[in-house]
């Protein structure tokens, strides 16, 4: 049995130019695009769950004690940022590095960064698509209608906030091998990061709580999304959410990075 | 210790230099340095845990090295790691692309990493010299054992780099995969490129390897041709010991590298 050779098709003499960077980039971000629609557990992960929130929050009696039409759109956008980051990143991540995905990528010329670049932005962009859905839903179903420049604020805003989790999911998964001690604490990490953050502007459970709440990362992204749906009412609290959003990213984020570990053993 | 090259001046295609790699307290790699030249087969042998992927992850710049020096061609490793990257082409021991992508999706994936245009039609040109047009349209995971290593051979040669690395590349292949291969790495030699290949076979490393080095606790005991080594080692009373009349390459290794069972 005979083999045509791989190599007869092109030149024999060895190419050794380094390819581009946009080349590089390109061809990472078509790849992981096509991973990220062909995945239906991240799609379900995506769109579902901040629908339901949102509904669940705005159907439910207790639903104005939590807020109001607004927060509870800022809530279901918190809640969807959260999953795609803190559940679906570090799961794909977790599991492609177990894989050994990343080990071949890194062989390849492409620069690391542009490994987790790519998968970044791809991220991003799933945000934004729930975004603009729940916000849709919002309109259609209980008529929260904002202005075409609280609109552009939000989606501004909503990629801030991906800093934030995507610095959480990325701390996760850096200093975390397992594929299943990942998931775990990803689950576990969810209610103080992100679930206490319903309740930063509800009293029910008393203002200690409240306080506690509206400074967690999930009640600081809340508020800074809030506010940016009602710029006119943007206020000190909205300053100061951003800025704990800005440390909140600047600190798990640089976790994640400088302690990644790429090697699956 | 070091390896000689006996034939006067070739122009090397990876020059390592007394090269340390550690993990943790764990030496794995403990002063290897390794010659190879253009058009050369050049086979690793060495019992499990040896260091032998610690060398090839030093070398493709997976693990940072205590110390030593690496080149590719001209190009300082080391100092250059996108550049050596561009110049070699790698097949890792266990190796696995993204789970969703279909092999089509994954080579080309792996032309743009490394800057090599093709259409669609050159892809499927691709998959069918290695036999693997019927599988364009799967996922790796859903290959056999034999399929996925030439998905990874053929990634790993794309970009016709003049250094192949190959870690393993016939392990878990039957004889007729096994022989395909070895007709596959020597076609890259014969068209000028150099293979670096570990393996555990005595029979391949004599099929296919110009000269073999044995390391073990990961330093180099030996370099020299199949046959070189047999010559060298065969009044060696360690490999006499082990050898059952005849000396072969085998009872060379085990001679050199001891019966103990390892990791
Ligand atoms: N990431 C790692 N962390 C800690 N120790 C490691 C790591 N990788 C390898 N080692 C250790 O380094 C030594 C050399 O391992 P290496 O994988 O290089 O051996 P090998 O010769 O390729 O073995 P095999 O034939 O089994 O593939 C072993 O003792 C191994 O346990
Ligand atoms: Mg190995």
């Amino acid at each position: 049995m005979t083999f045509a050779i791989e190599m007869s098709s092109q030149p024999s003499a060895p190419s050794i130019n380094p390819p581009t960077l946009s080349g590089i980039l390109r061809a990472l971000l078509r790849a992981d695009l096509t991973v990220q629609l062909r995945n239906g557990r991240a799609l379900l992960l995506t769109f579902f769950p901040p629908l339901a929130v949102f509904y669940g929050l705005s159907t439910a009696k207790r639903g104005a004690q939590l807020g109001g039409a607004i927060v509870n759109v800022a809530l279901a956008l918190t809640l969807g940022i959260a999953l795609i980051a803190i559940l679906g990143y570090t799961a794909s991540v977790a599991r492609d590095r177990e894989l050994g995905v990343f080990q071949r990528l890194r062989v390849t010329p492409a620069p690391t960064w542009t490994i987790m670049v790519s998968r970044l932005a791809l991220q991003i962009l799933s945000m934004l698509a729930m975004s603009v859905v729940v916000l849709v839903a919002a309109a259609v179903v209980e008529n929260v209608r904002l202005d075409p420049a609280a609109y552009l604020l939000t989606l501004a805003m909503v990629i801030f906030s991906s800093a934030v989790f995507l610095g959480v999911g990325q701390a996760l998964v850096g200093l975390i091998k397992s594929v299943d001690t990942v998931n775990a604490v990803g689950r576990l990490s969810f209610l103080p990061l992100v679930a206490l953050g319903l309740f930063a502007h509800s009293t029910i459970f008393g203002t200690t709580f409240e306080t506690i709440a509206r400074w967690s990362p999930g009640g600081a992204v809340a508020t800074l999304l809030g506010g940016a749906m009602q710029p006119a009412a943007w206020s000190a609290d909205t300053w100061w959410a951003l800025l704990a959003s800005v440390l909140y990213a600047v600190v798990f984020a640089g976790i994640g990075i400088r302690w990644f570990q790429w090697s699956p053993r | 210790m070091s390896s000689i090259s006996e034939t006067a001046p070739q122009r090397l295609a990876l020059q390592v230099e007394n090269l340390h790699v550690s993990y943790g307290s764990k030496r794995a790699v403990d002063g290897v340095s390794l010659d190879i030249n253009e058009s050369e087969i050049f086979g690793l042998l060495g019992p499990n845990g040896a260091g032998k992927t610690s060398t090839l992850s030093a070398i493709e710049g997976l693990v940072k090295p205590d110390s030593g020096s690496i080149r590719i061609g001209d190009v300082d490793a080391r100092a250059n790691p996108a550049a050596a990257r561009a110049r070699m082409g790698v097949q890792l021991q266990s190796t696995s692309f993204q789970s969703n992508l279909t092999i089509r999706e994954i080579v080309r994936l792996y032309a743009g990493l490394y800057g090599v245009a093709l259409t669609r039609a050159g892809i499927d040109d691709l998959l069918a010299d290695v036999h693997l047009e019927e599988e364009a349209s799967k996922r790796f995971s859903q290959l056999s054992g034999g399929q996925q290593k030439r998905v990874s051979l053929l990634i790993a040669t794309i970009h016709s780099p003049p250094l192949v690395l190959l870690d393993e590349p016939t392990a878990g292949l039957d004889p007729q995969a096994r022989r395909q291969l070895w007709d596959r790495i020597e076609r890259l030699r014969d068209i000028g490129r150099s293979i670096l290949l570990t393996t555990h076979s005595m029979e391949e490393a004599q099929a296919v390897c110009h000269r073999v080095a044995v390391i073990d606790n990961g330093k180099l005991l030996t370099v020299d041709t199949p046959a070189g080594l047999i010559e060298k080692h065969k009044d060696d009373p360690r490999v006499r010991k082990a050898a059952h009349g005849q000396v072969t390459l085998e009872d060379v290794f085990i001679g050199l590298t001891g019966s103990d069972l390892r990791d």
